[in-house]
């Protein structure tokens, strides 16, 4: 999968690099409109990271430009929040969606996940962890053929964390994954612990689940 | 003032026909006169009288010893007794010499007449100054309705029913008087102003997100990337989610402050058909999580199915704040109610629980921002701000009670369904 990433600030862009390219995806960096139309004409991407306040122009004038193209890469809008009037107003312009700064990069792989399966017309439909097997189509998770009776919540929460295997997510990454961006400051996130107790209780019935892991009092990783 | 005027108008007349009369008297003088007058001039007594017959007037010619200095003629009131009827008077006093022999003529009229005569005109006077008064007060009040017209005008099209500078309607008002297309022209210059200065701010609220978020997102992002280490000892481990989760409590207190400036500056449409009702249902959805890790009740009582026009983002966040609320303040195993209803032609809705409750002095400060109800809860206080900020933009009032150890009722009042 390639991925170009827009984005003037040249040390977040390089964050997100890193984050991408350890996650298996092969990146190129664009600091400019003009490169990265330039860089858009010159390779083939499945998915473009779009920051809209660009140095020489709007991020708006890009996306305008390869909507008006054949191709089919999908396009996620990275943008602080009050530079867009309306979150529709990107979405009507032809993104695929969009993230409000300051996003958590697992956020982001879960989003890019989701965009790139869809521009591939749904092909991915399952993913497999020790033996489970997650049907995205159905939020239904079974093991060893055997269903697993989750809750939405359950799976979404099961879903984020395989995508971003190896990782420590955070309760906080992982409430606003769950519950969307919470205006509310400090909003005590401990209630994830309950749909992930859950969870984990419904999983361990079916096989051991070692690699699920709960890492010191901050989060949970589950380990390939 | 006026009768003093016209008594002494009158008083003037008076003296001078006095006069006339003395001129006339002493002009026919001679000693026969004098002589016919005073039948007996040894007695210095004796006077000569003339009265015309309505005794209106009399006249007087008396000997009196000569008084050299003494003011020839001088001007009295006095009553006197005549042919025994006694008037006021108005009397000339006159002393002069004929032939070595001092007089005093002393000419008088009337004043009864004189006063039956002021006090018409000044009932006259009265009459015609109500009179004008009236017509005055009748000519202001239709040319001054007249003249104020644009004025008016100005008051209601362009500064009344004007919420937004971009809705401000430049067209000028025609107006006869120079004034009001002067001050039409001023307001406009002025509404141009505010307008620059909405711009402004609204430039300056996508630059503050931009400039201030963007590292945010970078210190984030920098964070995460490091969390994964797998060298980190549990201290650095602890001390960098504990900056995540700083950094995040940033985040929020930025997009807070501004989604308040974004409300107030108004940045938002409210063209949206909202149903109340969905609305809290979805909201019991979202929230019953936290409400379960408390054991919080929710008691959905709502039996309208009120639909406003609004926005519809806003009006979420607004019931939001109130419900997170009455979840924070409330006790463990307590109740959060929410029933709506009319008085009148007004819709309300209210979110009552059985929390903490709070005193006078902290209902005051509940609506400004970063004030929290007590010091040991956590949260920065800006929800309250918020949802004031949503319902003043929509015109809803938001009215609070609450009793100590009982709980908090906030009750919002809708405008009259159109």
């Amino acid at each position: 999968m390639n991925i170009l990433i827009v984005e003037d600030n040249r040390e977040l862009a390089v964050e997100v690099y890193d984050f991408l390219c350890n996650a298996g995806y092969i990146c190129k960096i664009a600091h400019t409109c003009a490169d990265a139309l330039e860089e858009f004409n010159s390779n083939d991407y499945d998915a473009m990271l779009l920051d809209l306040g660009l140095p020489d122009g709007d991020g708006f004038e890009v996306l305008q430009t390869v909507r008006k193209t054949k191709s089919k890469m999908a396009v996620i809008v990275l943008t602080a929040r009050g530079e867009l009037d309306d979150r529709i107003n990107g979405l009507h312009l032809g993104a695929d969606d969009y993230l409000t700064k300051p996003f958590a990069l697992t956020e982001l792989s879960a989003r890019l996940f989701a965009v790139i399966r869809r521009i591939h017309g749904f092909t991915l439909n399952n993913l497999t962890i020790h033996g489970f097997v997650l049907q995205l189509q159905d939020y239904k998770v079974s093991c060893n053929e055997q269903p697993i009776n989750l809750t939405k919540k359950e799976f979404d929460i099961f879903q984020y964390l395989v995508l971003n295997k190896n990782r420590v997510i955070t309760r906080l990454q992982l409430t606003e994954h769950i519950w969307g961006d919470i205006l509310e400051v400090n909003s005590d996130s401990n209630f994830i612990d309950v749909h992930v107790r859950n969870l984990r209780k419904k999983l361990d019935k079916h096989a051991p689940i070692d690699w699920f892991e709960t890492v010191r009092n901050v989060g949970y990783r589950i380990n390939e | 003032m006026l009768p003093i005027l016209v008594q002494n108008v009158v008083y003037h007349h008076i003296n001078n026909s006095l006069l006339e009369k003395k001129k006339k008297f002493i002009e026919h003088l001679n000693q026969e006169e004098i002589n016919d007058f005073i039948e007996n001039p040894d007695d210095s007594t004796e006077t000569f009288s003339e009265f015309s017959t309505l005794h209106n007037e009399f006249l007087v010619l008396s000997h009196a010893p000569i008084k050299p200095r003494h003011k020839n003629s001088t001007f009295s009131n006095d009553y006197r007794k005549i042919e025994g009827e006694e008037n006021e008077y108005r009397i000339l006093e006159h002393h002069f010499v004929y032939g070595g022999q001092g007089y005093k003529l002393e000419i008088g009229s009337s004043l009864s007449e004189v006063n039956d005569l002021t006090f018409v005109i000044r009932f006259f006077i009265l009459i015609v100054f109500v009179v004008i008064l009236l017509i005055t007060f009748l000519a202001d009040t239709f040319y001054i309705e007249y003249l104020l017209k644009p004025f008016y005008k100005i008051i209601d099209t362009k500064i009344r029913r004007v919420n937004e500078p971009e809705t401000f309607d430049h067209t000028p008002i025609k107006a006869a008087s120079r004034d009001f297309r002067e001050l039409d022209f001023v307001l406009n210059q002025m509404m141009d102003r505010i307008a620059e200065v909405f711009k402004k701010e609204k430039q300056f609220i996508s630059n503050v997100s931009h400039e201030l978020l963007t590292p945010i997102a970078l210190l984030k992002n920098k964070l995460e990337n490091l969390l994964q280490n797998e060298s980190l000892d549990d201290n650095a481990f602890d001390k960098i989610a504990g900056s995540l989760k700083t950094l995040d409590m940033l985040k929020k207190i930025i997009n807070n402050l501004l989604l308040i400036s974004r409300i107030d500056n108004n940045q938002y449409e409210a063209n949206e058909e909202i149903n109340l009702k969905e609305i809290v249902s979805d909201l019991q959805e979202d929230l019953q999580d936290r409400m379960d890790d408390r054991e919080i009740h929710f008691i959905n009582k709502i039996e309208n199915s009120f639909v406003f026009l609004g926005n519809k983002t806003l009006i979420h966040i607004l019931i939001y704040n109130l419900v997170t609320n009455a979840i924070k303040y409330n006790k463990p195993e307590g109740n959060i109610i929410i029933e709506d209803g009319f008085v009148g032609e007004h819709y309300f809705i209210k979110v009552k629980d059985s929390g903490i409750g709070m005193d006078e002095s902290q209902l005051e400060k509940i609506f400004s921002r970063f004030a929290r109800i007590s010091s040991d809860q956590e949260g920065q206080g800006l929800g309250l701000a918020i949802a004031q900020s949503v319902a003043a933009f929509h015109h809803i009032e938001i009215k609070v009670e609450s009793v100590i150890n009982e709980g908090t009722t906030f009750t919002l009042w809708f405008q009259k369904a159109n």
